[in-house]
Order: structure tokens, then sequence, then C-alpha cells
């Protein structure tokens, strides 16, 4: 009875955001494989093969974008950038009782994935999340983080992801594939590590 | 990031529901002493309703029992199986528990006679009494046949087919039957909605007085279960005070309802009349904390990470009455990280707990990490390199190590 419901109301948000956004009738839409400005044009990445863009949802934040190959429930890529101290990565009602922690500017790197773990574990359902591996890297040209990350979604799939992200300026950005681990993360990773690679910070 | 909603947060509201059930205006008590039960030992049903009811719950039943959800340690399952046996009346060979790893304060009775209690509930616990009263409670309601009462009750009074939507709609729901996915939301969904729909305060009362009876006969301290129910409250209204709203949980469960302190006081005053006895009642709490001692960081960790700070505070400072440790102390920090948000008092209480938790002998690796960085922020280099240093000494495998190291050479 309560999922109906929530179904009706996640779809009339969908369609009120697609006819607000221009993302073309059903939401999805092709990305090509050429340079691409996402999240809101701050920054650049280049696919190199054709995904598509995710619809906006309710909960998306203005500073997020999200792509997948095969549909969010298989695999997905979402883009932050920009995103300012005291903002989560998610939209949220101030009263909830369970909220996503805000970014800090001033965040560590295990900060950042208890706050990626936060968001699994409050809208994602995950009950089990194990960090797999956590090192500097690269990104956008400056000093980051790789994260590597198994969970169980609430339909008790088996998933990963991985995270690069970089706090530039006092402002965050990253890019997340989430995949079920069987299949469609070893999949999606190619294209992944090649556009976090050739990421680009758009001023 | 294009998460679907938690179907788990739309369930917490009415979460606590199965063993909370709806409650409503002041009844008469029910003595424990009237609660007998109506099966014995190796129960099946007589009628076509019941036999059509069990065999969709046999399917469950399999679902369940192969959902990656459960938590499998096996000194834990045998240990809840255990406790089955002791408050389970005449049904205690028969009952079956399954131990789903979801932190809510919840459990679920089946027609059939497996229950799945919710890791949330051993996180709250203090003592091996308050979880015997859960489990109590739940074969109670097997053991007073009321699942399959409430289900002729509500049949005589509505339309059979819109029961049908209701109830076992939300079965086929999940594709072909029960089999697909999400089986254990699905379950705690349906079985919100059997409570809702089914289980009125009558039967709540059964079961609580039901549940007095088991665990006194089996020598568990009665007043455990008001305790239960005081802390449950207690935990929401914290809650709600941390959010600066009233307390709320998907029914008007405390918003203007005296009814849960009406159960709370029927049952105090129940295990009083039980305790005049003079029978000595053991609350088994060494016995408990020790069989949960090697899960207790899985659980706290589950709780706290929901960044729900005003429950989550009142759960460790409940556990806390029983004796501060480092792995309660850090998790106190953690919660006052997770809720920071920038006006500085926050963040240093957390700073505060970090330090506190590794004075402790038993400070888990993870609370010297965390008061390692807390160190590196606030520009004490040194300190901070050699707390992040013990925390690789004793955590070396870590997934982050080649992060710390690198904080270390900075």
């Amino acid at each position: 009875m309560r999922s109906k419901s929530l179904i009706a109301i996640l779809m009339s948000f969908s369609l009120a955001a697609c006819a607000g956004g221009g993302g073309g009738f059903g939401g999805y839409s092709l990305v090509q494989p050429k340079a691409r400005a996402v999240a809101n044009g701050k920054m650049t990445v280049t696919p190199p093969r054709p995904w598509n863009r995710v619809p906006r949802s309710y909960y998306d934040i203005a500073e997020e974008e999200n792509w997948t190959l095969n549909g969010p429930i298989l695999d997905s890529i979402g883009f932050i950038a920009a995103l300012k101290d005291g903002k989560a990565i998610v939209r949220q009602r101030r009263k909830e009782d369970r909220q996503v922690p805000v970014f800090r500017s001033n965040m560590t790197p295990p900060e950042i994935v208890s706050m990626i773990e936060s968001l699994y574990r409050i809208r994602g359902g995950a009950a089990e999340f194990a960090m797999t591996g956590l090192k500097p890297a690269t990104f956008l040209g400056r000093q980051g983080y790789q994260l590597d990350y198994d969970y169980l979604d609430q339909n008790e799939i088996k998933r990963r992801g991985r995270s690069y992200g970089a706090v530039i300026h006092g402002r965050l950005y990253l890019m997340l594939l989430d995949a079920t681990r069987m299949h469609y993360f070893e999949h999606a990773l190619p294209d992944f590590e090649t556009m976090a690679r050739g990421a680009v910070l758009r001023s | 990031m294009s998460l679907e909603i938690s179907r788990r947060a739309l369930l917490a509201g009415g979460g606590c529901l199965c063993c909370a059930g709806l409650t409503g205006m002041a009844q008469a008590r029910i003595a424990p002493s009237a609660m007998t039960p109506l099966i014995g030992p190796g129960y099946k049903p007589l009628e076509t309703d019941e036999k059509g009811l069990w065999s969709q719950y046999e399917r469950i039943e399999q679902d369940i029992a192969g959902s990656n959800l459960l938590i499998k340690d096996p000194k834990l399952v045998a240990y809840l199986g255990g406790l089955a046996g002791r408050v389970g009346g005449p049904a205690a060979r028969d009952l079956r528990v399954y131990l789903a790893h979801i932190p809510e304060f919840n459990a679920f009775m089946a027609p059939t006679g497996f229950m799945v209690v919710f890791s949330g509930l051993l996180t709250r616990m203090r003592n091996e009494a308050q979880l015997a009263g859960v489990i109590a409670h739940e074969a109670g309601h097997f053991l007073r046949k009321h699942q399959i009462r409430a289900w002729r009750d509500v049949r005589r009074k509505t339309d059979a087919f819109t029961m049908l939507g209701m109830g076992l709609g939300g079965l086929s729901a999940a594709g072909g039957g029960f089999a697909g996915i999400g089986d254990l939301y699905q379950l705690a969904q349906f079985g919100t909605i059997f409570s809702l729909a089914q289980y009125g305060r009558d039967l709540e009362k059964e079961a609580d007085a039901t549940g007095l009876r088991l665990i006194s006969e089996a020598g568990y301290s009665p007043i455990e279960m008001s305790n239960t129910w005081s802390q449950l409250i207690a935990e929401i209204e914290a809650s709600a005070a941390m959010r600066k709203k009233r307390p709320f949980r998907g029914t008007s469960l405390l918003a203007s309802h005296p009814a849960p302190a009406d159960r709370m006081a029927d049952l105090r005053a129940s295990a009083v009349e039980i305790q005049a006895s003079g029978r000595s009642y053991d609350a088994g709490r060494d016995r408990y904390l020790s069989i949960i001692a090697p899960h207790k960081a899985m659980l706290l960790d589950d709780q706290v990470k929901l960044n729900d700070p005003g429950a989550s505070l009142y759960i460790i400072q409940n556990l806390a009455k029983d004796g501060w440790s480092g792995t309660l102390r850090y998790y106190e920090a953690e919660i006052w990280r997770l809720k920071g948000k920038g006006k500085g008092a926050d963040e240093a209480r957390a700073v505060q707990g970090y330090a506190a938790a590794v004075q402790m002998p038993d400070a888990p690796a993870e609370a010297w990490r965390a008061h390692g960085y807390s160190l590196l922020k606030s520009g004490q280099a040194e300190p901070g390199k050699r707390a992040l240093a013990r925390y690789l000494a004793m955590k070396p495998a870590a997934s982050d190590a080649a992060m710390v190291r690198y904080s270390m050479a900075q």
C-alpha cells in the first residue's frame, strides 16, 4: 500500500522535473562520446562511448548529474561538482529523523567516506557497507582520494562502488560508479576510469 | 546520487508496530494468568482458511531462510533459538527465529511459528530479559492464534476481496508470489499492514500479557518488559527533540495518545503482581552482554551511521548505564561528528569524545584514527601522527591504510 503511493509520488516529481529540466520526453537523454560539461557545468568529462543521462529526481541536488548504461538499477555514474560547505549530497528535509551528513570543507578523507556511507545506509537501505579501499589519488588535477566499497542494497543485491573525489577551494567534486557486483561493475569500470582520468575542472 | 528511496526509510515509521502494535484508549488490564495458550506442541492448521494462510507463509519462510540479509553467526542464531525455546511455552520446540540485519526496533511473528527479529533490537536491549520479553510477546501472538483470529475478525467486517488486496496483495506484488526482490523489506511492510489492519489493541494486550507470563515462568525479571517500552518511548522522544519536532513515528503512537504509557503501566502493574509471589527473578544481563559483545561495534555502527542523533545518543547513554566503554565513547563522538552542522559545538564534542575514547583500554582502532585526524585538523601534527600510527599498528591490514599513511606524511 505504501509503496504504491510512493511510486505515484516519485513519478509525479520526476515528470515535473522532466518538464522543467528539458530532459526530453521520458527523461533519459543520450550522451554522445565527446567532451561534455556535467553537474551544473562545473566539470567536463569525455565518455568513450554513448551513455544515457538519468532524468533528475526530486531527491537530486542542483550540483549533481547521473548517467547510466543499462539503467540505474544495474549501473550508474554520479557526478557532483562544486558542492558548498554545509550542503548535503542529497536533497532532504530539515526535520527528517535520519539525515545524510552535510559536506564540510575541512572534511578528512575518512569523513567524506562516512558521508557517502550514510547516503547508502539512509537512502539506499544498505544494511551492510564495507569500505574495501581508500587511497590518495589525483582527481581534476588535484590531490584527492579513490574510494572502493561493497554493499548489500535493500533488494538484497550485492553492489560495488568506486569514487574519485577532491575538495577544491573548499568545494566538493566527485565521481561515483555504482553497479551490481555481478557483471555490471566490471563492465562499466573502464569507461568510468577513462572519464575520471580525463575529467577537467571548469571555472 | 540516483538511489532508490529506501523502503526501510518508509518502514521505519511503522516499523515498531509489529511488536508495538496499535494502541488506543485505556482498557482493562489483562491478567497474565488468564492468558492460556490456545495451541499445543506441534500445532497444525485445521480449517481451510488457516491452511491457506499457512501455505503462503511457508513459502515466505523459504525465501527468508535464503535471504542475504540474515545474520547467520551460529552462536547468535543458536542463542536466539534457545531464548525462544525458553519462553515459547507449548510452542517452544516449534518456534524458528531468523535474525535480519536491519537496524530497526522490530520483530515479526508469522502465523506458522517463525519469527523475524531485527538486529536493531539487539542494539537496544540491556539484558536478556528484555530480549526474551520481545520474543515472548511475539510468541504470544502465535500461541493465542492472533493472525488467524484477526484475519477472520476483519473478514467478518469487511469485504474479503478488500482484505486480500490489502494483505496477500502485498505478497503477489513482489512478483509471482513472494519470491522476488526485497523479501525481508516486503515482509516488514506486509507485517506492518497486517498489524495495522488486523492486530487490534486487544490482541496486543493479550500478547503483552502472554509474554509477561512466559518470561516470568522462565525466571526472567518481569519488570523488564515495561522497561523495554519506556526505553522505546524515550528514544522516540529524544529523536524528535533533536530534530525539534513532535514525537511521531508512523502512527500517532506518541503524539497525543496516552496509550503507550497505558500499556507500559499495565505491564508494570502486572509485573509487580507477579513479583509479589516472592520468587526471585533474573535479568540475565551478564549473559546477554557477553553474547552480544562480539557484535556490539557492528550494531552501534549500523545505528549511528543512520545519523538520527537524538535516538542514537539515547541508545548509547542507556547502554552506558551499565558502564562506559571505549566503543561506546567512540560511537558517542561519532554521533556528534555526523550531526555536526558547523556550529562548532558538535564538532568540539566529537573531538573531546575521541580523546576520551582513546583513554579507555578497549578503545577501538577507529577511535585512534578519528582522534588522530582531529588532532591533525587542529594543527597538532605530531600527536596526530602518533595516534594514526597507533591505528595502523592495531589494524595493519586496514583498507584505508594507504590514505592514513599519506596523511601522516603530510
